[in-house]
């Protein structure tokens, strides 16, 4: 017999946030629901974290990958090299994190609305007053807002530790001593990666509102739903019309927005400069990246019209479709 | 005093299969009440109904609501146990008590804790290893906690062994029930729970056959035991349903008073069981002519 004590995790909240929530039952109720899809798929934190950690051990063991040219030392020094450097392997470090963020996220999404229907345990959340627009609202929230900002924020502390290991290392002569702490080409870099997620998130939002709205609607086999009805939508579009609008569609979807943005030419400026060892700060060129124009991309509302549609098309589907026993 | 369920002409099918044909009912504050009926019967189609879980076709007030169009401010007021197993396999014990507390704003977490330590169930397990009887236990624990003005429970001890049977009736009418509180159970193992029923609910082929309290049973229906050459006389007053127990004749009349029938033989009250079978046969062949 065990003599159980309750111990909450939202004990772990400051007493004013916790009387806060308790007088504010929706809010309380919200802030559950979010906890709850962090309790029931662990691996929207585990991954990240997973990755974020082995990257830091990759800078406590990386040796002799990087070979400086000795002969060479006075670029190597050049303030704007350095700052380049630094640049880069932020972006270097984040971009996994973002990859596995996508990855994790679009399983998320698949399962979020199946998966209680799979275990027949809708019907006890059900039986709690959660009204159907919440549960499907939380998962978005995850998805779009959530996980992503705590991705971000890992990327953002990862990059520091990184950088800050290196040093280290290279302090005692362990690594070659590359990455230059450079507070301006931190922020912007930092600032800029924060832009890109913010606009990729709203641009890919109509793939999460499909893969959503697959989950709330297949009776099983989602993944089934969400590869081969594409596939043969194009392969039945390309035989019947002998056209190929879906695939343009989707492959418009996939990348269409980094064009008015201008992060390629940037980029690809970034990469050439190293590589020529051209004395062009990466820093620098982000002042080439326009946002604006990606904001007012007629598509990037549309699509997020059409993520609002798919998910008021989860929530009817959670509250009427009568497949529940 | 409101009727805390009033059902009209509830109507529904699936595909071409009635569930419920034209079935009315109305259910008082603070009664006990069985829904039984056969497999299949539309009992557990009546509970969705009143849950707001399906549509239908008919007039349905829960607690003075519409369960189609207020679902989310019944659910406030009312907890269901849908079937023994539906806690998600996930969930920790801890995590389950953090979120009903989360979500509902009455739930007595003390109380639940109360329950639980009663048991043999460890705050830190997971659904997936608890037995089946365990979660069962789990969610009685959450659910009797909140503070529900009706509680639904659909065959709500299938599966499990006598023991954990016992004990959840018994936690059921011991810790929770009181007058302001009316608890609606659906089973088709009526020997079970005789004697916890205020009223009883027969349903069988998606039309309610009886509809009655537990009082009212004794001044409606009786049961002899007829010696066998009083037999062409019992007939004689009609009984709707005769059968043979061990070579003796045992015939259930309804409406007539218990002192007419004494001189036939034995009399007494037929149990919930008896009548409920009593009430099927006859609907059965009924049904066939």
């Amino acid at each position: 017999m065990s003599s159980p004590t309750a111990v909450s995790s939202s004990e772990r909240l400051p007493p004013a946030a916790q009387a806060w929530l308790a007088n504010h039952p929706s809010v309380r109720m919200f802030w559950t629901l979010l906890r709850r899809e962090f309790w029931e798929y662990r691996s929207l934190w585990m991954a990240p974290l997973t990755v974020s950690a082995l990257l830091l051990l990759s800078a406590l063991f990386t040796h002799g990958a990087l070979q400086i040219d000795a002969s060479e030392p006075s670029e190597w020094l050049d303030p704007q090299i350095k700052s380049s450097i630094f640049a880069l392997a932020q972006w270097g470090l984040t971009m996994p994190l973002y990859l596995v963020m996508l990855v994790v996220l679009s399983m998320y999404l698949v399962d979020c609305m199946y998966a209680e229907r799979k275990d027949r345990s809708i019907l006890f959340w059900k039986s709690l007053p959660i009204g159907d627009g919440a549960t499907v609202a939380s998962k978005l929230c995850v998805a779009c807002v959530v996980v992503p900002l705590g991705t971000f924020a890992l990327a953002l502390v990862t990059d520091v530790l990184f950088t800050l290991v290196w040093d280290l290392r290279a302090l005692i002569g362990h690594a070659p001593a590359l990455l230059v702490w450079d507070t301006v080409a931190f922020l912007k870099t930092q600032a800029l990666m924060f832009l890109g997620l913010v606009i990729s998130i709203l641009w890919y939002a109509p793939f999460f509102g499909c893969l959503l709205l697959a989950s709330a609607w297949a009776r099983r086999n989602v993944y089934l739903w969400v590869t081969l009805v594409p596939l043969l939508a194009i392969i039945v579009e390309r035989i019947a019309f002998g056209t190929h609008h879906i695939s343009s569609l989707i492959a418009y979807r996939s990348g269409g927005i980094w064009r008015s943005l201008h992060l390629e030419s940037a980029l690809a400026g970034s990469l050439t400069s190293v590589a020529q060892a051209a004395i062009v700060s990466v820093p620098a060129l982000y002042d080439r990246v326009r946002i604006g124009p990606a904001l007012t991309n007629i598509d990037l509302w549309l699509g997020l019209a059409f993520t609002a549609a798919c998910a008021y098309a989860a929530v009817w589907l959670r509250r009427y479709r009568d497949d529940s026993y | 005093m409101t009727a805390v369920i009033e059902a009209r002409g509830l109507t529904k099918s699936y595909h071409t299969t009635p569930a419920l044909e034209d079935v009315s009912f109305t259910v008082g504050p603070g009664r006990i009440v069985g829904l039984i009926g056969p497999n299949g019967a539309g009992k557990t189609t009546a509970l969705k109904a009143i849950l707001g879980l399906t549509r239908f076709r008919g007039d349905l007030r829960v607690l003075g609501l519409d369960p189609r169009a207020s679902r989310d401010e019944l659910m406030r007021e009312v907890s269901f146990i849908a079937d023994v197993a539906v806690l998600p396999r996930w969930l920790r014990v801890s995590q389950a008590l953090e979120l009903v507390a989360g979500v509902h704003t009455r739930f007595d977490r003390a109380r639940a804790m109360e329950f639980l330590r009663r048991t043999d169930i460890r705050l830190r397990s997971r659904v997936r290893e608890l037995s089946k009887g365990m979660v069962t236990q789990l969610h009685l624990a959450l659910i009797l906690a909140i503070d529900a003005r009706l509680l639904v429970l659909d065959e709500p001890t299938l599966g499990l062994d006598l023991l954990y049977r016992r004990q959840f009736y018994d936690t059921l009418l011991n810790d929770y029930f009181d007058k302001e509180r009316t608890i609606l159970v659906t089973t088709h193992q009526v020997e079970e729970v005789e004697n916890l029923f205020t009223d009883v609910i027969f349903i069988n082929r998606g039309r309610v056959v009886l509809d009655s309290s537990v009082e009212g049973l004794a001044d409606r229906f009786v049961q002899v035991t007829v010696t066998p050459d009083n037999a062409n006389r019992a007939r004689e007053l009609q009984p709707f349903y005769e059968h043979e127990v061990f070579g003796r004749r045992v015939m259930v009349f309804e409406g007539r008073a218990a002192a007419d029938l004494a001189p036939l033989g034995e009399v007494r009250t037929p149990s919930i069981a008896d009548l409920f079978v009593a009430k099927m046969e006859i609907n059965k062949r009924e049904a066939a002519a």
